[in-house]
């Protein structure tokens, strides 16, 4: 009875976000228009200025800077958007991106953003591999990711982030990232010192190790 | 209401698990504020280019190597009726201060200088010990500048200090890879350098002005800090292996020539003092490996001077010749909280002394190295500590190292003037051993506190009556006490 009773209540607030959405969405600007111009320049703005973090192609060989290869454009760009009007606001948002981004134009933002997401993200033997991973610790991380902890109130996230984990058109791809990253955001989230309603609800009840195991799991499927 | 386009949630009909807990976060989490605490922090924190001043993190070498051309401000730009650029520059110069104060206690006091018998203060306290105004930045696309005047107390003057004027850019590679090269105009050799290694930037970091100094250092690591101008070109491919050519000239500075009046040309009066003849080449090798959390460089790096003794011999002829070759490694790990950093550099330099040998002031040849490694490490970037070793030893040359104590002139001009020692060894040699060891305490990220203890295991050769006249090594140990600001 618990379980159906919580689940009624997430329709009910997928419903409530969907409408939210929809209300946020009719305001929002469409993208600017990329040419292969645009593309071509933000390759290179990539490689000579991006890399110096990311990696080259977007292939980020240290668990501080996220691997931007493969993910999904329309979430590049929105983060791009909420660094350089430093609306998000985790520590190294303001450490690194509210500078880095400061100068960038729309146009430079979405061609940025199509150009990572175009990239072939990490995998095999090339793939994220955090030294302390264990076994055991991605399993229960793929319990959280895949089931939630209930008994904490913690949804699961593949409800919303799917069971790949691979992104979509409403969700960022989090397969693959650096262990280290997603559990440095998932704590922001946590404390809302990184800013997004959705994920605070999300991770407020979440435990250290519950967040350390998902970002562990996360880091293991590609 | 911008949150919440990150996620685009349209897709109530997705699976819904147990999501209770968004519609609790929908109503209670707070709306983003429009502008956070930091709001007037536009640009990246200190930590994006270093672990904790000076030291470089791998996104500060790399920016350095680009010629500092990383800026968040609107450029003022000029441009032609043909769409031509000619302008383009920072609307505010990126200036800076830093201010250092110093305090400084000697573990036994010298000898007076003009009394036989009586002794100096112990201590010595530096207000300011420097004070410095530095520019860093974009100058134009492809042009930057780090360049600093300092007011030092030592000389009571304002002078120019480390200046690093560069050129630089980024050759795409059919593999995507890319060379960065560029080229650097500086005052001082490896200013221009991207790792911790090298003199310029290297360890320690901060050095009192209340010490004795030993006999000898190999010319690149102060000698010409300063006093030469040179350029040199660099190249690296993919952030990881780098190379680097140049050449100085000597640039003296508060120099005069007696007829002219003028602060060149340099002819055999004191002012020109050790002037370098032609150019005097530099190099640079590098391979720096980042992985994880870790970056490893290994590298080396030299440069060949020959020096006119000047000072009343002709500055033609006979030079003083050395051949600096160094080798240098940094292993630096940058944790969330912790950041660890070991390094070190190994200096030998050969001198053949045709100059000195001819006037009888020195052995036709000798050799002189430096060796420093130090570990580093902060918590939290707040609180740190660093263990260094500094060792020289060179030749034993009776005619450049007198082993009779050093005396001091009356400053009548008349007598005999004071037997002190403290400066000179009685066996003749160079050889000077030192720990440092540091504790930083950084209350925010540009003010640095530093309380430094150096012991001295040999001094000039020797650990006990190193000058004849009683002093031990230990006797120079320094506790140091400094405060930076930056701001």
């Amino acid at each position: 009875m618990k379980a159906k009773g919580v689940t009624v209540l997430a329709m009910a607030a997928s419903v409530a976000i969907s409408f939210l959405s929809a209300a946020a969405a009719a305001q929002e600007a469409a993208p600017p228009e990329v040419t292969a111009a645009d593309l071509a320049d933000a390759e290179i703005t990539a490689i000579t200025r991006c890399a110096f973090c990311h990696g080259p192609q977007g292939h980020s060989n240290s668990p501080i800077y996220p691997s931007l290869a493969g993910q999904k454009a329309w979430y590049i760009l929105e983060q791009l958007q909420a660094f350089k009007a430093q609306t998000r606001g985790d520590p190294y948002a303001r450490g690194f991106m509210w500078g880095m981004s400061a100068q960038l134009t729309d146009t430079q933002m979405a061609a940025l953003a199509a150009y990572f997401s175009k990239q072939t993200p990490m995998a095999g033997p090339q793939a994220p591999f955090s030294g302390s991973r264990t076994a055991a610790e991605v399993a229960k991380g793929k319990s959280v990711y895949n089931d939630g902890v209930p008994a904490d109130g913690v949804a699961p996230c593949s409800a919303c982030h799917q069971a790949d984990a691979r992104g979509s058109d409403q969700f960022p791809r989090l397969a693959g990232q650096h262990a280290a990253y997603l559990w440095k955001q998932l704590r922001a989230f946590h404390y809302a010192s990184r800013e997004q309603v959705v994920m605070n609800g999300i991770a407020a009840p979440l435990k250290d190790s519950d967040m350390k195991a998902a970002a562990f799991f996360l880091e293991s499927i590609y | 209401m911008g949150q919440f386009n990150c996620f685009k949630l349209n897709a109530w009909y997705r699976r819904c698990g147990a999501l209770a807990l968004v519609l609790f976060g929908l109503i209670c989490a707070h709306p983003a504020q429009a502008l956070p605490i930091f709001a007037r922090q536009t640009g990246m924190a200190c930590l994006a280019c270093h672990t904790v001043y000076p030291e470089l993190t791998h996104f500060g070498r790399m920016f350095k190597l680009n010629g500092y051309q990383l800026d968040n401000l609107k450029d003022i730009t000029y441009t032609t009726d043909e769409g031509k650029q000619q302008l383009s520059i920072t609307p505010i110069p990126g200036l800076a201060v830093f201010v250092y104060w110093g305090y400084t206690e000697l573990n036994k006091a010298l000898p007076d200088s003009q009394i036989p018998g009586a002794q100096s203060l112990k201590e010595g306290l530096a207000f300011p010990q420097q004070v410095s105004i530095l520019y860093g930045g974009k100058i134009a696309p492809h042009f930057g500048a780090f360049a600093q005047l300092t007011y030092d107390d030592q000389a009571g003057t304002i002078g120019i200090d480390n200046t690093d004027f560069r050129f630089a850019n980024n050759y795409i590679l059919p593999d995507k890879g890319k060379l960065t090269y560029g080229l650097s105009i500086n005052n001082n050799p490896s200013v221009q350098d991207i790792w911790n290694t090298t003199p310029a930037f290297g360890f320690p970091y901060v050095l009192t002005e209340t010490f004795v100094p030993s006999l000898a250092t190999p010319q690149i690591e102060s000698a010409t800090a300063t006093n030469v101008a040179g350029v040199t070109a660099y190249v690296m491919w993919n952030e990881q292996l780098y190379g680097e050519i140049g050449i100085y000239r000597d640039a003296k500075q508060s120099t005069t020539n007696p007829i002219t009046g003028g602060t060149t040309p340099a002819d055999s009066s004191p002012t020109f003092a050790g002037t370098l003849s032609n150019n005097a080449p530099y190099w640079r090798v590098a391979y720096e490996y980042d992985i994880d959390r870790y970056a490893l460089m290994v590298g080396g790096y030299g440069m060949y001077f020959k020096f006119y003794p000047g000072n009343g011999i002709p500055l033609a002829g006979l030079t003083n010749n050395y051949n600096d070759i160094a080798e240098d490694f940094q292993f630096q790990w940058i944790g969330e909280k912790n950041i660890v950093t070991l390094k070190g550099t190994h200096v030998y330099e050969k001198q053949t002394l045709y100059a000195s040998s001819a006037a009888g002031a020195s052995n036709p040849n000798d050799w002189l190295t430096y060796s420093e490694m130090d570990l580093t490490y902060y918590y939290m970037r707040k609180y740190g500590f660093a263990l260094g070793v500094l060792s020289t030893s060179g030749s034993t040359d009776p005619l450049m190292y007198p082993a009779a104590p050093t005396v001091i002139p009356p400053a009548s001009g008349t007598g005999p003037g004071t037997v002190v020692g403290v400066t000179n060894s009685a066996i003749s040699n160079p050889q000077t051993n030192a720990w440092v060891a540091e504790l930083n305490y950084l209350p925010w990220l540009n003010v640095k506190m530093t309380l430094q203890y150096t012991h001295y295991t040999k001094f000039n050769g020797l650990k006990d009556n190193y000058d004849g006249v009683g002093r031990n090594a230990s006797d120079n140990n320094t506790t140091y006490f400094n405060m930076w600001f930056a701001f």
